[in-house]
């Protein structure tokens, strides 16, 4: 059997699998196990698969994603969503679509504590879609904005698959948290500008600027947003600054998170037991995909068809730029049937060694990041743009009333905010890598 | 089965227990090396022990919940019973999936125990965490079986996070 054709069939057997409804991380277990053994035999596979879950899982960078997760689930849990939309609303309630971009910045600001786009969404929605609708807001804005601001929580570090990115590419994570810094400030900037165009080109979907109904901002900011700027900036100084690792910054943010809530005094027992719940089924979904994605990749890694890939597009001698574009496109359409995280595990050991030999005109580890945090707005893309985008879904099935179908037509000015920021970030990597210098 | 529920509860009460325990260690050896000037040996080491265990005791919660995502595209139209038999195809599938992990895990397990392997500051002994993950996975891999047979419960929300 050549090997393109052994890569042909064990690709066919998973992508068979999965259309079958087995779920991803075994679909790829199995795959490559089967093209593991046709290839090395069974004892090597067996030997192969003694150490692998241990390897993997009692594995110290890894340790910070269950610890980001719980930290996500005790913000969301613990009302510090509710307080940041209503000083996000008093402050922005003199513009016109002003809760529109009162949900963006509490987006914004609840993900610098959540590295999960969807968990993001999901809190943000049940705060401020009432409130959206009660104002007299279309279903379409209301929800396009929501689903659009959940994207932030995995551009504004911490982010869940940033760490996925930083482990399967061996990049400094603490690194890749500046990177994304910068680009999810822009990309907040951007979603408020296109809230602000559309309120104007589409009257009607929004009501005419409030006027002085809210509370004053002032008594709001206390309870809004300095609990949550404090963990930011305690976890994330202390990472960028070099004081601790990411794994023992998300320990001190899962601490931090936990102090806030008891003195919101929100967190009651039966809340902090689904915290527990939903962290354990978010971590044995994240490491089982690991198992499935290491199991795939050794098995594609053995046919050799990986590097010579790489060798023949580099041997095309392309513009870097094109050969970033094409995979970045390449993830878009694979992002309509496949999840962010799979689609992550199965494709950057494959891609990233081509990357890795392209010229940009900066160092390597650079290039790295910067890649990283392209690839990163293509999955938020992802989870906005029809015909699956997964945020679009949830903040959808939240709000009853509302067909999917005026959700997607929400989405469309964010999309559009998107594809301006991916291009300009692409064609200036400075712009994500100006912050990088100052981690220490 | 209740008591496969109760089982798979207790393993993600007992993880959430061991990441609460990295949390405080870990914060104590921040603490303890930033501000007192007294760093903590083998703090990173009983992490990593410990989260090999707490993630392997998330797997039966995770497999009972049907956390594990699916790709519901090419399925969207089929009929809800071509779906529910799918489901039952699948889970059998992760039971076998499991049960050769659980098999190779308890054979890396006294492999480890027999090269007294460990780790480099401590010398914390690897086969206690292969000791501690086999359990949960042959449990993880009993749930899929008990839902191949049964047929899963309707999927509940599913989502990925």
């Amino acid at each position: 059997m050549t090997p393109l054709l052994l890569v042909f069939l064990i690709f066919s057997v998973m992508l068979a699998l999965m259309v079958l409804r087995t779920p991803i991380a075994v679909a790829m277990f199995l795959a490559g196990a089967s093209g593991y053994c046709i290839q090395a035999g069974w004892s090597p596979l067996t030997s192969f698969l003694n150490n692998q879950a241990f390897a993997r899982f009692a594995n110290y960078d890894l340790s910070v994603i269950p610890l980001f997760l719980l930290m996500g689930h005790l913000a969301t849990q613990g009302g510090i969503s509710r307080a940041l939309f209503g000083f996000a609303s008093s402050v922005m309630s003199r513009f016109q679509g002003g809760l529109a971009m009162a949900a963006v910045l509490a987006s914004a600001a609840f993900g610098s504590i959540c590295g999960s786009s969807v968990a993001t969404a999901a809190t943000i929605t049940s705060v401020a879609l009432p409130e959206m609708r009660q104002h007299g807001y279309s279903g379409r804005l209301a929800t396009g904005t929501l689903a659009a601001g959940g994207t932030l929580g995995i551009l504004i570090p911490p982010s869940v698959p940033l760490v996925i990115y930083a482990i399967l590419a061996e990049q400094n994570i603490a690194k890749l948290f500046a990177a994304a810094l910068v680009p999810g400030i822009l990309a907040m900037l951007g979603y408020l500008v296109a809230i602000a165009a559309y309120v104007r080109l589409y009257p009607g979907h929004a009501p005419q600027a409030a006027d002085a109904a809210h509370a004053p901002a002032q008594a709001r900011w206390i309870t809004g947003i300095v609990p949550i700027a404090i963990v930011f900036l305690v976890v994330f100084g202390g990472i960028y600054g070099g004081f601790f690792t990411p794994t023992e910054g998300a320990a001190v943010g899962v601490a931090a998170t936990f102090v806030v809530t008891l003195f919101k005094r929100e967190l009651t027992a039966p809340k902090l037991a689904h915290c527990v719940y939903a962290t354990a089924q978010g971590s044995g979904m994240i490491f089982l995909l690991f198992l499935g994605a290491d199991l795939m990749n050794a098995a594609l890694a053995l046919t050799q068809v990986p590097a010579q890939l790489a060798a023949l597009i580099t041997g095309w001698q392309l513009p870097p730029l094109v050969v970033v574009t094409g995979i970045l496109l390449f993830y878009i359409v694979l992002g309509s049937v496949m999840d962010e995280l799979s689609m992550l595990l199965l494709t950057i050991p494959l891609f990233f060694p081509i990357v890795n030999t392209l010229d940009f005109g900066i160092p390597h580890d650079m290039a790295a990041i910067w890649f990283g945090i392209m690839v990163l707005m293509t999955i938020g893309f992802g989870m906005l743009a029809p015909p699956v985008g997964l945020n679009v879904y949830i903040v959808n099935s939240m709000a009853k009333d509302i067909p999917i179908a005026e959700s997607y037509r929400g989405v469309m000015p964010f999309l559009v905010s998107d594809a301006i920021r991916m291009l300009l970030l692409l064609l200036f990597p400075g712009i994500t890598l100006w912050l990088v210098r100052f981690v220490r | 089965m209740a008591w496969l529920d109760k089982l798979a509860r207790a393993c993600a009460v007992l993880a959430g227990v061991l990441l609460a325990l990295i949390t405080l260690l870990t914060c104590a050896s921040v603490v303890g090396r930033n501000l007192l000037d007294t760093a903590m040996a083998g703090d990173f080491e009983l992490t990593s022990a410990a989260t090999g265990i707490a993630v392997a005791l998330c797997l039966p919660w995770c497999q009972l919940r049907h956390g594990n995502i699916t790709v519901d595209f090419f399925t969207d139209r089929a009929s809800s019973r071509t779906v529910a038999k799918l489901n039952r195809l699948a889970c059998f599938l992760v039971a076998t999936a499991m049960a050769v992990l659980t098999w190779r895990t308890t054979m890396g397990c006294v492999s480890a125990w027999n090269s007294h392997s460990g780790s480099m500051l401590l010398g914390f002994p690897d086969w206690a965490v292969y000791a501690g993950m086999v359990p949960p996975m042959l449990l993880t891999g009993a749930i899929a079986m008990w839902q191949a047979v049964q047929g899963p419960a309707t999927r509940t929300d599913g989502l990925p996070l």
